[in-house]
């Protein structure tokens, strides 16, 4: 929160918000005179001594009037805004949870109400009920409220079929006590910075409807109306219309930037916590060890079993990694330890398995291969190097080129990997020609062509001309692979690549990434929290724990004869499918630990 | 081994579920049929593994057993009662005698609500209106699933993804229901944590005779958790029967696909199944 106010248009839009708000609270303490008060010696004095902004035709004070108009504002602002977070919350619950034809009913009148103009819809509030400021509340109110059904509605569609709602449906919970104790209180945070913003804006139509006398009667002071008289008078004061005119436009001004600030720090915050979690994840959150115990873990030796360490002269090594640290910036200047002096070897034709559960740190790992480290983290001690070159302190542009030529990568999501608007013949050929700037547009498709066989997809000339959509979740996996092999590279990481997919999916892939490997002769890392994956596909594995290596060896030997406890653990907790012994029913019923 | 054949808790017959497909704006209703005529039961006590890929209609059909669905054809036997006909706001008794546990840890509670008012507010609605013997219930359900008082008050982002499916699974048993329907319920969560809650599962089990509908794409979650198996595809059950005749003996072809295509928990013998998947897919490499 802190954080988000310290910048400048933060800062005004608070003080400014403030400022409004302690004037209209304050405007007979300020106020020179009452807004009412006559002076009819001085009617239109024009600025004066004792009227700094002169006054108007029945000399009342134009100073007192801006500053009691401060109160109008306001209130008319806060009025209208809870209308319309009062009509409109409830109905965009209602649409969203329902569903349906009460969504389908609903969202099209939404879109009518949308179509007319805020200001029309005001008109013929104010024309059927007449003007004052309960009547203009509620005219500016309802301009506002189809805005608040709609942001509802749209969170609520996707909250509602998040298991807390739908276990609360389990659980017999009626329909009033889920939308406003379950989902309610989730939609506070947008709510709020929607409500902000739309102060700004009521205050706008408030101005606009009083401006052209619709508002507030000629008694009640509002800077619309004050703007609206002082353009009786351009010619002769023209500087009336200058003071409310910058009321208008810096309250309005304030109060979207306020919404900015408060959306800021919401988020800021959410991120804040998310850099706490993973260091507490990382350090002491779970179940024995502590900080002194993890420093005696670091300083033990891993595991390591079988020839192929880094020592070994060899020209076929493709990836070696030698004591890498990687540790997050803290926002108090001190660092919380991702990876801890790491170090491992891929050659030419292998797969190595990084296996780790969630929070091991082994997706870090790959960014820290590839140069894609997040804001805030970076590479502390130790080398990467790649055929022999250094990795680390590279340039980004240096590290770009490496990645599409040296290394390809092929991450979770597929359909997150591909955009969802040109065809994957498009996207193929695009990074294609990136690699090959001389290359013809239909050498180019050729090669496009050619990736598309080589991964395994049918008919790869009619594929060539689809989008992303028209293919299934192993299919666009198929391609992924496809745009990560575009430059040939020596090393392809696999970061959770089969995860997302159907088992049988999965062993396609797997078998693809394998046949793909005898042909090509590439290095792969595959990094996975499945144990199977491992086993049936990676000739040696690496296995991570909270951001130690604790055991590397060849994949026989560590599933046969694991060296370390955790690794044993593991392979112990999969349950694999041909299990001679199931443990159902025969399982000892180990203490629970808090998991 | 419990059978079906005698009394079973729940019976699933010819149990069809339609989704609407039509646009918002579509004059002639379209429907898509995302599970064809399926039957199963499941007795007292047992726990039965309903296996299929993305797609197959398992999940539909737990959600069509939870009320939350419509259902197209066929009946759904609760207890001796047919449950098919319930509207959308079922009697509470069948509420408090059906519970869910779902994939999601992080989204299975509310992110605003502190960890215990997940379980007080299901005791409020079954008429527990003693905030103390509320809170009291709570707590000792948080023990049953191995979670100690200081959990009661935290928020769902201060709890790890074990942690949270334990609290899932503690409101689900709260009420002490007869069928728990398990949807992926461990997927989402590491290989030890996992573990621990399959044990966490079967332990309530043993201790409750509750029974459980476990949906799940892992064969080898299943052969640990189910007595019976029913393996799903394109919304029709292929083929069930008791979990070690499935998967030692599979009987149909996709069934021993399934099987083929699952990971083994040790490299021994990989290159074997390695030609066999590929001599399975027509000597075609991959």
């Amino acid at each position: 929160m802190r954080t988000a106010f310290r910048q400048p248009s933060a800062l005004f839009a608070v003080v400014v918000v403030a400022v409004v708000v302690i004037v209209a609270v304050a405007a007979p303490l300020i106020a020179p005179y009452a807004p009412e008060a006559k002076d009819f010696t001085a009617p239109l004095s024009g600025p004066t001594s004792a009227h700094p902004l002169g006054t108007d035709d029945l000399g009342r004070d134009l100073l007192s009037q801006l500053i009691h108009s401060a109160r109008t504002a306001l209130l008319v602002a806060v009025g209208s805004v809870v209308v319309a977070m009062l009509i409109g919350v409830p109905l965009g619950l209602v649409l969203g949870y329902k569903g349906g034809w009460y969504d389908r009913i609903g969202s099209r009148g939404l879109d009518i109400a949308d179509a007319l103009p805020g200001l029309m819809i005001g008109f013929v509030v104010i024309a059927i009920l007449g003007q004052g400021m309960a009547v203009l509340i509620l005219a500016v109110g309802l301009v506002f409220c189809m805005n608040f059904a709609r942001l509802t509605r749209a969170i609520t569609l996707t909250e509602r079929n998040k298991g807390y709602v739908e276990s609360a449906r389990v659980s017999g919970l009626t329909a009033p006590r889920i939308l406003f104790s379950q989902l309610l209180p989730n939609l506070a945070a947008p709510l709020v910075v929607q409500a902000a913003v739309f102060l700004g804006s009521a205050i706008k139509v408030e101005a606009a409807l009083s401006f052209l006398g619709l508002g507030l009667g000629e008694e009640q002071p509002s800077w619309g109306g004050m703007l609206g008289f002082a353009t009786q008078h351009t010619a002769d004061h023209p500087e009336m219309a200058v003071a409310p005119g910058i009321a208008i436009c810096v309250t309005v001004l304030a109060f979207s930037l306020l919404g900015d600030a408060i959306n800021d720090s919401l988020s800021g915050s959410r991120r804040l916590r998310r850099t706490k979690l993973l260091g507490r994840v990382l350090l002491d959150d779970d179940t024995s060890r502590t900080r002194d115990d993890q420093a005696t873990t670091a300083d033990e030796t891993p595991v390591t079993r079988a020839a192929g360490t880094a020592e070994e002269p060899s020209g076929d090594l493709v990836l070696a990694l030698r004591n890498v640290d990687i540790v997050a910036d803290r926002p108090d200047g001190g660092t919380v330890p991702l990876i801890q002096n790491v170090s491992l070897t891929v050659r030419r034709g292998e797969i190595l398995g990084l296996l780790g559960e969630s929070g091991s740190g082994k997706s870090m790992l790959a960014k820290a291969i590839l140069g894609l480290l997040p804001a805030g983290v970076r590479l502390a001690g130790g080398s990467i190097t790649l055929n022999g070159s250094e990795l680390a302190g590279r340039t980004p542009a240096q590290l770009a080129a490496l990645r599409g030529t040296g290394m390809g990568v092929v991450f979770q999501n597929p359909q997150a990997n591909l955009s969802p608007v040109h065809t994957v013949g498009r996207q193929l050929i695009d990074v294609v020609r990136a690699h090959d700037a001389t290359i013809s547009k239909e050498a180019a498709r050729t090669r496009a062509f050619e990736l598309l066989d080589l991964v395994g997809v049918d008919d790869p000339e009619r594929r060539l001309d689809q989008y992303p959509y028209q293919f299934s979740g192993g299919m666009a996996q198929r391609v992924a692979i496809a745009v990560a092999l575009v430059g040939e590279p020596d090393l392809l990481i696999l970061d959770e690549a089969t995860s997302a997919l159907d088992v049988t999916t999965q062993a396609q892939v797997l078998d693809l990434v394998l046949d793909l490997r005898d042909r090509l002769g590439m290095a792969v890392v595959n990094i996975t929290h499945d144990l199977g994956v491992a086993a049936e596909t990676c000739d040696r594995v690496a296995v991570l724990l909270r951001g130690d290596l604790v055991e590397t060896g060849e994949v026989h030997a560590v599933f046969d004869h694991p060296g370390h406890e955790y690794t044993a653990r593991l392979i112990a907790a999969y349950p694999g499918v041909d299990d001679e012994s199931p443990r159902l029913g025969t399982h000892d019923q180990r203490k629970v630990e808090h998991a | 081994m419990i059978t079906t054949s005698t009394s079973p808790l729940l019976e699933v017959r010819d149990l069809c579920v339609d989704y609407d497909v039509g646009g918002a704006l579509a004059l002639r209703r379209r429907t898509l049929r995302v599970v064809r005529g399926i039957s199963f039961a499941i007795a007292p006590g047992e726990t039965y593994g309903l296996v299929g890929e993305s797609g197959s209609g398992k999940s539909t059909t737990g959600r069509a057993i939870l009320r939350l669905t419509d259902v197209s054809a066929g009946s759904i036997t609760f207890a001796g009662s047919d449950i098919a006909g319930l509207g959308r706001t079922s009697p509470l008794s069948y509420r408090r005698a059906v519970q869910a546990v779902y994939q999601d840890p992080a989204a299975s509670l509310n992110p605003r609500h502190r960890a215990g008012q997940a379980v007080t507010d299901v005791l409020a609605r079954h008429g527990v209106t003693d905030r103390a013997e509320r809170r009291r219930r709570a707590a000792a359900a948080f023990e049953q699933v191995g979670l100690g008082n200081e959990h009661l008050t935290r928020l769902p982002s201060e709890l790890s993804g074990g942690q949270l499916q334990r609290i899932a699974i503690a409101r689900a048993l709260v009420l002490s229901p007869r069928l728990v329907v398990c949807d992926e319920a461990v997927s989402a969560l590491d290989l030890s944590t996992q573990a621990q809650i399959l044990d966490l599962l079967r332990e309530r089990q043993a201790e409750t005779g509750v029974s459980y509908l476990f949906i799940t794409h892992d064969l080898g979650v299943v052969r640990h958790v189910a007595h019976h198996v029913g393996v799903l595809r394109a919304g029709e059950i292929v083929e069930q029967g008791t979990t070690s005749r499935v998967l030692d003996s599979p009987s149909h072809e996709y069934t021993k696909k399934l099987l083929a295509a699952s990971l083994s928990p040790h490299p021994a013998g990989r290159a074997a199944r390695r030609a066999a998947r590929v001599a399975a897919r027509g000597g075609v490499a991959a």
